[in-house]
């Protein structure tokens, strides 16, 4: 059975146009990681937050642009409202919250990115695996 | 249109544990505009399912499916074939939703996902008020197009009672509510002057009718020229 704790990140292209910055630190760190890049964070809806934690997902992050530059103009905070509506959904099935992230971050800040990254990395393996999710030897994804 | 919220999980859980097959069936007209039965809502409720029976456990098989009015027989056919192959269905639908389906599927237990709050309005997004009683009887002509037996607290008929303050509702005191309760005579008031007619609360409404209304058990619309 798979061991490898698996981290999906659901990023806005504006604020992740370099997938491999994220993908090669998080995976030389053990994890198992997946990169779906999105054209705003808007796009991103609670059913697939819990979709991918019950599927495929021990820990899903969302990265979103800073408030002040997302493109949609509330695109970014409606995300931070859809997350805490799906961490309310983990709470009453008995999972923990942080289980979900977001982080708004603008794709130049460098060294936002290396804390956002370090905090990923910490969360997921302190979180481990997820009890919730669907293990490969259950069925197809 | 009617208004639904989403029962707590625990609540769904203990209906549904019993059975390994689950269909759960969303309804995309109402409870999909108050955000509580729709596609997402369906997709959102079946993932969450399928996790907290894991973490109890037990692996369901849990399948979704929406249609576009769960209330009208006629949408629900495809249902009853993917029923065929569930052991219990969960319907996100308001009760009578939930009740049309129950009455397609005779074998079939189905259990509701949804409370079933009320007709209402989107008034804002993310807000949904309450704006009609069904009272059989409406008088919204009357009363510049403002409910005083579903937006007054107390039902009243002839204006406000005496303890509106600041064209806020009284019942604002006994709970903390957000946004507050207008004085829904206060909004008759202002309605009827920017409309020009004041002087309709010159003629008292008389007693009104409850004989149309619930009290006289289950109500029905017979239309003889759409009988078969």
């Amino acid at each position: 059975m798979e061991t490898l704790i698996k981290v999906v990140l659901l990023a806005c292209e504006q604020a992740c146009p370099r997938p491999q910055l994220w993908i090669k630190p998080l995976a030389e760190a053990g994890l198992k990681v997946r990169m779906v890049q999105e054209p705003c964070s808007s796009k991103v809806e609670v059913f697939q937050l819990l979709r991918l934690l019950a599927r495929s997902a021990d820990l899903v992050w969302v990265v979103a642009c800073p408030e002040e530059l997302c493109r949609l103009c509330e695109g970014s905070i409606r995300m931070e409202r859809r997350l805490a509506h799906a961490q309310d959904y983990l709470e009453e099935i008995g999972l923990e919250r942080e289980r979900l992230g977001l982080s708004l971050l603008a794709a130049e800040d460098e060294a936002g990115r290396g804390k956002v990254i370090d905090t990923i990395r910490a969360q997921a393996q302190s979180l481990g695996i997820n009890p919730g999710c669907r293990q490969p030897s259950a069925g197809k994804e | 249109m009617i208004v639904g919220t989403r029962k707590p999980l625990v609540e769904i859980l203990e209906m549904v544990k019993p059975y390994h097959r689950l269909l759960l069936v969303g309804c995309d007209t109402c409870v999909a505009e108050s955000a509580s039965g729709g596609r997402r809502e369906t997709s959102e409720l079946a993932a969450a399912l399928e996790m907290a029976f894991r973490v109890a456990g037990t692996d369901k098989d849990i399948r979704e499916t929406c249609v576009d009015r769960q209330c009208i027989h006629e949408f629900l056919l495809a249902v009853v074939e993917a029923a065929a192959e569930a052991d219990a269905v969960l319907s996100l639908a308001c009760g009578a939703g939930v009740q049309a389906l129950a009455a397609r599927l005779p074998k079939t237990p189905v259990f509701p996902a949804l409370n079933t709050q009320f007709i209402g309005e989107t008034a804002e997004r993310g807000l949904w008020l309450e704006n009609c009683r069904g009272c059989g009887n409406c008088l919204l002509g009357l009363t510049g197009g403002i409910c005083p037996i579903t937006r007054c607290a107390k039902g009243l008929l002839n204006g406000p009672c005496g303890g509106a303050r600041d064209g806020w509702c009284e019942i604002n005191l006994a709970r903390e509510i957000t946004p507050p309760v207008t004085c829904a005579w206060l909004e008759i008031y202002d309605r009827l002057h920017s409309l020009g007619q004041l002087n309709r609360l010159l003629e008292p409404l008389p007693p009104k009718d409850w004989s149309q209304g619930d009290a006289g058990g289950p109500r029905r619309v017979l239309r003889p020229d759409q009988r078969p």
